[in-house]
């Protein structure tokens, strides 16, 4: 129940003093890991709408999205309350603090969901789909997903080297939107065509911005674990990255 | 998990009469509380009988001219006032009191600031040998130091009186030293003040009411006791004196003792006019001593 | 584009460094003067060893607080900067208590002088039974500071945040002050000798909130003339009042109870990212 990570649990023979309000705060944690599982399956969703051009999967996306925002809501209050009510500090205060950044994370990944969803329909019906792009859609995707699996495990179980890794998966996920890019330039004259392949651009943008939030969450688990706070570098930015490794 | 989840056994709305166990309880409340009553009835029963009877036997001597004549001199002469008996006992008190007091009062700061626990027990132990000190023994031995080979001296009889006064003033001053709290003592200390000036201008202070009740109280245990004067103010001529020094004086437990012995009826009713004269004077001096003490009591708590 | 990307391996993950964040106004205070060093304190009740090796500093015009569970020896260590645990038997002090300095416990050092410099208030109000004027005067007078003694008497007062509470019946018993009054009357009492330092030993503890709010922001005004060191049992009064922050625990290991400084660091550090466990888990109430 309460997570196994450092400030997080009580050690056989010591005595929380405080049982209901660790609880409160395990239960804030769960509800906040919850929204990353709401928000894995509309990215499923999300890609098997892309991959099939499915109209109306992309409009259940859309829809679902207010259950993303609700569990918005429902942390956010949760967190102004705990701090109102228990004042929590060290430890505590900063799970609170990456709790409260991580779902803006989440509900932000909710978001370009939806905005995937929303081009899938601009495409019309029998649109002239180039099946290279569709490809690197569909492993860009696949990607994306796992690295939103990793961040919640890396924030579960507050691993750091899981979260670094994320940067590393990112990188892949960049390479993978670059060549979409170049794939979509070479789609020819035909203006539907030239359209298609603009939509799919947008739509792997989206797919790396959900990266890059995957990417913060990691963030908020070193804040959490370390306590310091540090931008995971941006991989086109080599010089802070070997800077952070040396 | 607690044991207090299964909530009240009784029903908490029944109506709110005793029941059970609770009513044989308040009886024996009750029982207790009269039982209590009467024993402090007694006490005072007691007391109010021998003020009245003395009051009954002694009134009639009560006159202006009781207070200030001598007792009648002269062969076969009977009657007359206690005025030199009551000179004679307020000097001898007053001088054991300036004896008793300055010493009983430093014992007790002794004892209460600067005593290790060691050293205390002892102190305690000889006080309180010295207060159940039989008052005739006190006697023989003043005797012994001050008036064999000498004569008789009133002062004499004060210095007696003012060794079975010590271990009440002691004590009483003690007492009173122990109720000021410790905090305001090192508040005192905390500012740099002194230890001898924080008990002269803290510790005292805040004791003084109960230092005069003590002081008071044994003022009226001493003017009664007739043992020690027995010895060393009890051969004087029945004329008021002031010489405390020269000579015994004459005082009235002593005088209530020769006159109890004496054939003349008129003799013993002035021993009864003497007895009640000395249980008004300790009966004022103690409820003055409570009442002054009350009051200076008021006086801290109010704005 | 990217070259080679090294690996990120777990166990050469690398050390992250905080981002220059200056989100309020964080002076060193360490840099300030020293006003007491203790080295290699261990304060003893008897044979049973209260509190072990010390070694802390406190700087001048800094609010330092001291925090921990009951029973770890923080109002023993703070009653030994001003001597006012030579009263209890077998007391002794081990290692050096310096003040400015001077150790306070070597020969010759007179305690009275010690604690003149060093003031202290205590947990319950103790007013003396006077007048709320002779209770800051008294010990003024005695102190040998008898010019002006009205303005000094006004002076205290007004440091103490109490005077326009007070002004008008100076004469009065200082007994019929609520105790949040009364607790400040006994701040203007210390200030009022003009002392260096002042240590307060759960100065609130027996104070409602809105007392306990004004004793705080009073501290505040104090620290620029004073030095304040502060015992509390309230870790959020610690949190709101303190520059720097000692935590406090015991040391049960070998069979015995000891008092020993855990972590002694900046208020915010203390409380936002401690550096030991045992301050992680007084903190966040996972306290054993």
């Amino acid at each position: 129940m309460s997570s196994s990570a450092q400030g997080g649990a009580t050690a056989p023979g010591e005595q929380d003093l405080r049982p209901h309000f660790h609880q409160e705060l395990a239960q804030l944690e769960r509800q906040a890991l919850g929204a990353i599982d709401i928000v894995t399956e509309q990215l499923d969703r999300t890609l098997d709408a892309l991959a099939r051009q499915d109209v109306e999967l992309a409009r259940m996306v859309i829809a679902d999205d207010d259950r993303l925002d609700g569990r918005y809501l429902e942390v956010h209050q949760g967190i102004l309350s705990l701090l109102a009510r228990q004042t929590p500090v060290a430890g505590d205060l900063r799970l609170v603090a990456a709790l409260l950044h991580m779902i803006m994370h989440v509900e932000r990944m909710g978001d370009q969901c939806v905005n995937i969803a929303k081009l899938i329909p601009l495409s019309g019906h029998e649109p002239p789909v180039q099946d290279d792009v569709l490809a690197l859609l569909g492993r860009m995707g696949a990607l994306a997903r796992a690295a939103v699996a990793q961040c919640k495990t890396a924030f579960a179980e507050r691993n750091l080297p899981a979260a670094i890794d994320l940067i590393r998966q990112d990188g892949e996920i960049n390479k993978l939107n670059r060549e979409i890019f170049n794939a979509a330039l070479a789609a020819g004259d035909d203006p539907e065509a030239r359209e298609w392949g603009t939509y799919m651009v947008l739509a792997a943008r989206a797919i790396e911005r959900i990266a890059d939030n995957a990417v913060d969450i990691g963030e908020q688990v070193a804040f959490v674990v370390t306590g310091l706070f540090q931008e995971f570098s941006d991989t086109y930015r080599p010089a802070i990255r070997t800077g952070m490794q040396a | 998990m607690s044991a207090f989840d299964a909530g009240p056994t009784l029903d908490p709305t029944r109506p709110l009469i005793a029941a059970g166990n609770l009513r044989r309880r308040r009886r024996m409340d009750l029982l207790m509380r009269g039982v209590a009553t009467a024993a402090a009835g007694v006490a005072v029963a007691i007391l109010l009988i021998v003020i009245v009877t003395v009051a009954g036997k002694g009134a009639s001597q009560l006159s202006i001219s009781f207070l200030v004549k001598d007792p009648s001199v002269g062969i076969g002469a009977v009657g007359g006032g206690i005025a030199s008996a009551i000179v004679g006992t307020g000097l001898i008190v007053a001088l054991a009191t300036v004896m008793a007091l300055p010493v009983g009062v430093l014992i007790a700061i002794y004892l209460t600031e600067f005593s290790t626990p060691r050293t205390a027990r002892p102190i305690r132990l000889v006080l309180d040998l010295l207060n159940g000190m039989p008052s005739i023994v006190i006697g023989v031995f003043v005797y012994g130091l001050l008036i064999e080979g000498h004569q008789q001296a009133g002062w004499a009889g004060s210095f007696a009186l003012s060794i079975i006064m010590v271990p009440l003033v002691a004590r009483a001053t003690g007492e009173m030293l122990q109720l000021v709290p410790r905090e305001l003592r090192e508040a005192s200390h905390a500012l740099g003040i002194s230890r001898w000036r924080t008990i002269v201008g803290i510790v005292l202070p805040s004791s003084l009411g109960g230092i005069l009740t003590g002081t008071v109280l044994a003022i009226a245990r001493a003017a009664g006791e007739t043992a020690p004067l027995l010895f060393t103010s009890s051969i004087f001529s029945n004329s008021t004196t002031v010489n405390i020094f020269g000579t015994a004086l004459p005082n009235i437990p002593y005088l209530i003792f020769q006159d109890s012995e004496s054939a003349f009826p008129a003799d013993h009713a002035r021993a009864w006019g003497a007895a009640l004269v000395l249980i008004v004077f300790i009966l004022i001096g103690n409820l003055g001593a409570r009442a002054m003490l009350a009051r200076q009591r008021r006086k801290i708590v109010s704005l | 584009m990217e070259g080679s990307q090294p690996e990120t391996d777990a166990s050469t993950a690398p050390p992250l460094a905080a981002l220059a964040i200056t989100s309020r106004e964080h002076t060193d205070v360490t840099t300030r003067d020293v006003v007491f060093d203790l080295r290699d304190v261990d304060l003893y009740y008897g044979a049973t060893m209260a509190v072990s090796g010390l070694n802390m500093q406190v700087h001048k015009n800094v609010i330092t607080a001291m925090i921990g569970p009951s029973g770890c020896g923080k109002s023993t260590v703070v009653r030994t900067l001003n001597r006012m645990n030579d009263s209890i038997p077998g007391f002794r002090v081990s290692g050096e208590v310096l003040y400015h300095d001077h150790d306070v416990y070597a020969s010759g050092v007179d305690p009275v002088e010690v604690r003149r410099r060093i003031g202290m208030v205590f947990q319950r109000p103790n007013p003396f039974p006077k007048s709320i004027y002779d209770n800051i005067a008294w010990a003024a007078r005695l102190l040998g500071l008898k010019q002006n003694l009205d303005e000094r008497v006004e002076r205290a007062l007004r440091g103490a945040a109490l005077w326009d509470e007070v002004k008008d019946r100076l004469k009065g018993s200082a007994l019929g002050l609520s105790g949040g009054q009364q607790q400040r009357l006994c701040i203007a009492r210390a200030i009022a000798i003009e002392p260096d330092v002042l240590l307060l030993d759960e100065p609130c503890s027996a104070l409602d909130p809105i007392a306990t709010a004004l004793v705080e922001e009073l501290m505040q005004d104090l620290k620029k003339a004073y030095t304040l060191v502060i015992v509390t049992h309230n870790m959020q009064q610690a949190a709101r009042v303190a520059e720097r922050t000692a935590f406090f625990s015991l040391d049960v290991s070998g069979g015995k109870r000891t008092g020993v400084l855990v972590e002694y660091d900046d208020t915010e550090k203390l409380f936002t990212r401690p550096s030991d466990k045992r301050t992680e888990d007084y903190v966040t109430g996972r306290f054993g």
